[in-house]
């Protein structure tokens, strides 16, 4: 195969594909959390920080599949697994669900002490980004 | 109005949930020879036909968070055990009390906690294979304790060091050969340390049980101490089969790598007896899956292996009848406790929609003819060989 080919299709593979929106991680403006790196991320969201009392991770459902996919590689039922283990022996419990992006809008922006994703598009001046996941 | 089964009430920072958890299985082991069972727990299990008992079991939770620091949890289940029966068990009671954001101390009946993963051992929907290794958790017939444990999780870096000790009474009737062995008022108390960073878990666990009371072998006992009357050493060997007071130890390492598509699991235990009624024995697993969009393919390889005990009543054979029948007894005795053979698992689980999932697998047993403490109903003809195949369907909700 010719190499100029080959490069241009490692270029196609390169570029992110159409309809896939970056993931966005956002507090209130107001809130005490800055910049988030990944590890920290998927400690909110999956591990011991997010019952710290002082912030609570909010799921949404239009995007969930998809967030932790890209977090952790793994799919959701994965993650409804390691939420049934810590639920069933008494451990804790999983993040609350929201039905879609309006409602965790509408939660963000009244409770400065949630943290939350959205697609980059919803963003709004209200919110700050502490973490994005690239598509 | 149609209600969720899901229901969660909100009020202020109190939470009230209701969620659980089953699986519908069907079981058959080729052999007619042995009845294989999923744990210890089970009087009876599949004896060359198809069986819905071995996996099938259904447990409910309500989960009641009164703040960020208190929580109370009761669960109650529903699986084929004991007697012989679906009777339900209450599970899980306590009440959990969370000083800090890494410590949490909770009093009340808990799951035992003897090794990675053995507290959530009746819930398909959270592993990969269609039931915990059986040469590895099955025999473990403790499920629960009436006491408290306490933990501790520390950030270390990139890690999460967790750190946890349980402590509390034993309370079951498990069954054995046609009789229930009672054993509330055993005590047990134990910890671990776990270590968790990206993808890894590693976890070093140990436990220790002192047994109360003796197993239902009432006749052996007594006729070995009137039998030492004539036979000395008769009187040692009663005394050697007793279990009032003497010890077990659980010891086991865990280490799990989880990372996007990829799953392994490797696990070793030792386990020690003081009674001689009861063989030390070593088991472990390995276990390794790989994800392909919703279906998830696995091979294991698990085993246990026991140590056989010498233990003479010192009664020369053939003196009168009743003599012989202690020789028998004690020697059935000593046998039943011995365990060796290896188990070869293949499957798949298939996540096919929200909050379900499918599995099937394969299970060769390999092991030698006296490998007999993993089964129940034995016949003289039990070769130390059969296979096993299991679909399963769980659910949580």
């Amino acid at each position: 195969m010719p190499r100029r080919l080959i490069l241009l299709l490692l270029l196609l593979l390169s570029l992110p594909a159409k309809g896939e929106p970056s993931l966005v991680v956002v507090v209130r403006q107001d809130s005490h959390i800055g910049s988030l790196n990944r590890s920290q991320v998927i400690g909110y969201f999956l591990g011991g920080a997010r019952h710290a009392g002082e912030c609570e991770a909010l799921d949404q459902l239009a995007d969930a599949d998809v967030f932790y996919e890209k977090l952790t590689g793994r799919t959701r039922a994965q993650i409804k697994a390691y939420w049934a283990r810590l639920l069933f022996t008494g451990r804790t419990r999983p993040p609350r669900t929201l039905d879609g992006r309006q409602q965790l809008l509408d939660e963000l922006l009244n409770d400065p002490q949630t943290i939350g994703y959205l697609r980059a598009e919803r963003l709004d001046r209200r919110l700050r980004v502490v973490f994005e996941l690239p598509p | 109005m149609i209600l969720p089964l899901s229901l969660i009430a909100q009020e202020g920072d109190s939470r009230f949930s209701i969620n659980g958890f089953g699986t519908l299985g069907l079981t058959r082991s080729s052999s007619d020879d042995a009845a294989f069972v999923r744990d210890l727990t089970q009087p009876k299990g599949s004896r060359g036909q198809w069986s819905g008992k071995v996996d099938s079991l259904l447990g409910v939770q309500g989960n009641w968070q009164l703040n960020d620091r208190f929580a109370l949890t009761a669960q109650a289940l529903s699986r084929y055990h004991g007697d012989g029966d679906f009777s339900p068990e209450l599970a899980w009671a306590f009440a959990r009390f969370d000083p800090t954001s890494f410590a949490s101390l909770r009093l009340g009946r808990l799951g035992t906690d003897f090794y990675l993963y053995a507290d959530s051992r009746q819930v398909g929907y959270t592993y990969l294979p269609v039931r915990p290794s059986a040469d590895f958790f099955g025999v473990l017939p403790f499920t629960h304790i009436d006491g408290g444990d306490l933990q501790l999780s520390l950030p270390l870096g990139d890690a999460i060091v967790t750190g946890r000790l349980h402590a509390g009474l034993l309370d079951e009737k498990l069954p054995l050969a046609d009789r229930l062995w009672d054993i509330s008022g055993s005590r047990m108390f134990g910890g671990s340390v776990s270590l968790q960073r990206g993808a890894w878990t590693v976890r070093l666990s140990s436990s220790e049980i002192r047994f109360k009371g003796d197993l239902p072998i009432d006749e052996l006992s007594s006729g070995l101490r009137q039998a030492a009357a004539f036979f000395p050493q008769a009187a040692q060997a009663a005394r050697a089969i007793e279990l009032d007071g003497t010890r077990s130890r659980f010891n086991s390492l865990g280490v799990v790598y989880e990372d996007g598509p990829w799953l392994a699991q490797l696990m070793f235990s030792r386990v020690r007896h003081t009674t001689r009624a009861f063989q030390n024995w070593h088991s472990g697993y390995l276990l390794a899956g790989y994800r392909l969009g919703d279906v998830m393919p696995f091979a294991g390889y698990s085993w246990i292996r026991s140590t056989a005990r010498r233990l003479s009543p010192g009664i020369p054979d053939g003196v009168a009848p009743q003599f012989d029948a202690l020789n028998a007894g004690l020697a059935t005795v000593l046998r039943d406790g011995h365990a060796d053979q290896g188990t070869i698992s293949l499957g798949a689980r298939w996540d096919f929609a929200e909050n379900l999932d499918l599995k099937f697998q394969l299970d060769l047993i390999r092991g030698s003819a006296t490998s007999i403490f993993p089964f129940r109903e034995e016949t003289a003809d039990w070769n130390g060989r059969t296979r096993v195949i299991s679909v399963v369907l769980d659910f949580i909700f």
